[in-house]
């Protein structure tokens, strides 16, 4: 079946390529004939140019019928050569279309008609004949479409099969664990739905709530795109897997402030350029696992070794060894907020908002063949989940980690309002010059000459005041300074 | 609980395929109809296959069925 798509596929571009030529002859086809008949006089010096030219067609050709052309042709030219009125010869043979080519064994015919009868001129049509191979452009098409139509619907089941058979094995799993499993965000009420929400042909999201200490967890399977030929072909040339992806966002009083990342080092890396908190916190590159007991493939970012330490306890190190190759990244932040957004230089006013979440990345075992049994191998990776959200529940850090992570957030803060001191300047002066021109307005359009006067001596008065107020904070600066 | 699975807040900057491939083909369809050449309207007709095929559930089919027009 691949290859067959492969196949397919390695066509279309030399095809496509070599038609171009075709579409242009067709054209050439229409015009000749119609200008032939004005030439008349000028057959003689047409004709040497229509003999150079189907030669010249034949050998850029690869056609079956290269020999008996060259003999038609040749005959042909030689017959009109006599006849005055050849201008059927020049349309017939001017048109450099492989269709000529077939209504050759025409011509013959023709020319008998035209050597009975010199002066009749035969219209001949534009399609000699309806074979398939004048259409052989279109026919590559539409099997191409239909190649792109069957992947399609293959990909979706196969997704689909996929996506039922993850949720069907922790389906028992999520029910025990949370009141709420499955909802579309359609009802008004919450109401499980116990289905996964198709969002995509390759991305299903189900949403779970209602346990203790999280506000929900959102789980979304990220297939790879099976339903779209382009990237079936793609993933031919790089490997990729499916991911499940499970984001807790938690309630603001169960999880201390933290930063607290583990993974595989590429994926680490990747993140801590992408992820704000990320690269805010945690300012070292990933180090090694090693230390405590976890594989070399993984590797921790932290914002204090102590979140390290309370972390990894024999438990957690037990599932990061048992299912490293499975794991992509986890992440426990506080401060979570996504990926960095690209802003421009004077958009950025405020921090943007952040939520306690644990972010989970698995892959699927597989990388891009996956069955639906492999869905089983993933259920004790949910089970480290949910001890996960157990476990931020629970720790909490002393008083030195506590006031370290509160330097760092205050430290995060000032750092981004200098950034933005400038523009919230900007932004300030220009408020306070839009609300004196609001007032000026509203003096110019007062009528009454008498409450015109008033309000300006108001706002007279006014500016007055705020001069003095400086006057006496300048003041009161040199006093200090001196 | 609550329930706000009205996720994803940027979609359109996680995969941009589905857009692009509206627009490709849109452009090809313009240009076979403006120059005809065959071979634009099959690749618009391409594009708008892998489009259907990339994009949302939450996008109607109406867009959809204009877009193989």
């Amino acid at each position: 079946m691949k290859n067959l798509y492969i196949f397919i596929a390695v066509l279309f571009i030399p095809w496509s390529f070599s038609l171009a030529k075709y579409d242009e002859f067709e054209d050439g086809d229409d015009i000749m004939e119609y200008d032939d008949n004005d030439f008349a006089e000028f057959e003689d010096v047409s004709e040497d140019t229509v003999t150079e030219s189907p030669q010249r067609i034949i050998t850029t050709e690869d056609d079956e019928e290269e020999a008996t052309v060259e003999l038609e042709g040749q005959d042909e030219n030689q017959e009109d050569f006599d006849d005055t009125d050849t201008q059927e010869g020049d349309t017939e043979s001017e048109p450099y279309d492989d269709e000529e080519f077939e209504g050759y064994e025409e011509k013959p015919d023709a020319s008998h008609s035209k050597n009975k009868d010199p002066i009749t001129i035969v219209n001949v049509p534009a399609h000699l004949q309806n074979s398939w191979e004048s259409y052989y452009m279109e026919i590559l098409m539409v099997t191409g479409l239909l190649a792109y139509i069957m992947n399609y619907i293959i990909g979706k089941n196969k997704n689909n099969r996929l996506a039922h058979a993850w949720f069907n094995t922790h389906r028992e799993l999520l029910e025990s664990n949370f009141a709420l499993v499955g909802d579309d965000g359609t009802n008004k009420e919450a109401t499980s739905t116990g289905k996964l929400n198709q969002e995509n042909e390759h991305i299903y999201n189900l949403w779970c709530s209602g346990r203790v200490c999280c506000e929900g967890m959102l789980i979304q399977l990220k297939f790879l795109k099976r339903q779209d030929l382009l990237n079936v072909l793609a993933r031919m040339m790089r490997p990729a897997s499916d991911q499940v992806q499970i984001k807790v966002t938690m309630n603001d009083e169960d999880m201390d402030t933290y930063v607290f990342a583990v993974g595989t080092r590429k994926a680490l890396v990747r993140l801590q350029k992408e992820m704000q908190d990320l690269s805010e916190f945690c300012s070292d590159k990933p180090k090694s696992g090693a230390k405590y007991g976890l594989p070399d493939s993984l590797a921790i970012l932290s914002e204090m070794g102590e979140v390290t330490e309370g972390m990894m306890d024999a438990k957690m190190i037990h599932f990061l060894t048992h299912y490293a190759d499975k794991i992509d990244s986890v992440q426990f932040s506080d401060q979570f907020s996504g990926p960095k957004l690209m802003q421009e230089e004077g958009q950025l006013t405020k921090l943007p908002e952040t939520k306690k979440t644990l972010l989970f990345t698995f892959n699927v075992p597989g990388s891009g063949n996956t069955s639906p049994k492999d869905m089983e191998s993933l259920l004790p990776l949910m089970s480290m989940v949910i001890y996960s959200i157990d476990k931020a529940k629970k720790f909490r850090l002393n008083r030195e980690g506590k006031q370290k992570a509160d330097k760092n957030r205050a430290r995060v803060e000032e750092n981004f309002l200098k950034l933005t001191h400038v523009q919230r300047q900007e932004a300030a002066q220009s408020r306070r010059e839009e609300k004196k021109r609001a007032e000026k307005e509203r003096i110019m359009n007062e009528e009454d000459p008498e409450k015109q006067r008033r309000l300006e001596e108001a706002a007279l008065r006014r500016e007055q005041k705020k001069l003095e107020k400086k006057q006496m904070k300048m003041k009161q600066i040199k006093v200090k300074a001196m | 609980r609550y329930k706000p699975p009205a996720t994803e807040t940027n979609p359109a900057l996680e995969d941009p395929t589905p857009d692009y491939m509206n627009l490709l083909g849109m452009v090809f369809s313009m240009c076979g109809l403006m120059l005809k050449l065959k071979w634009c309207a099959w690749i618009a007709v391409y594009c708008s296959f892998i489009s259907f095929a990339n994009s949302r559930s939450s996008e109607d089919t109406k867009q959809m069925m204009s877009s193989f027009m």
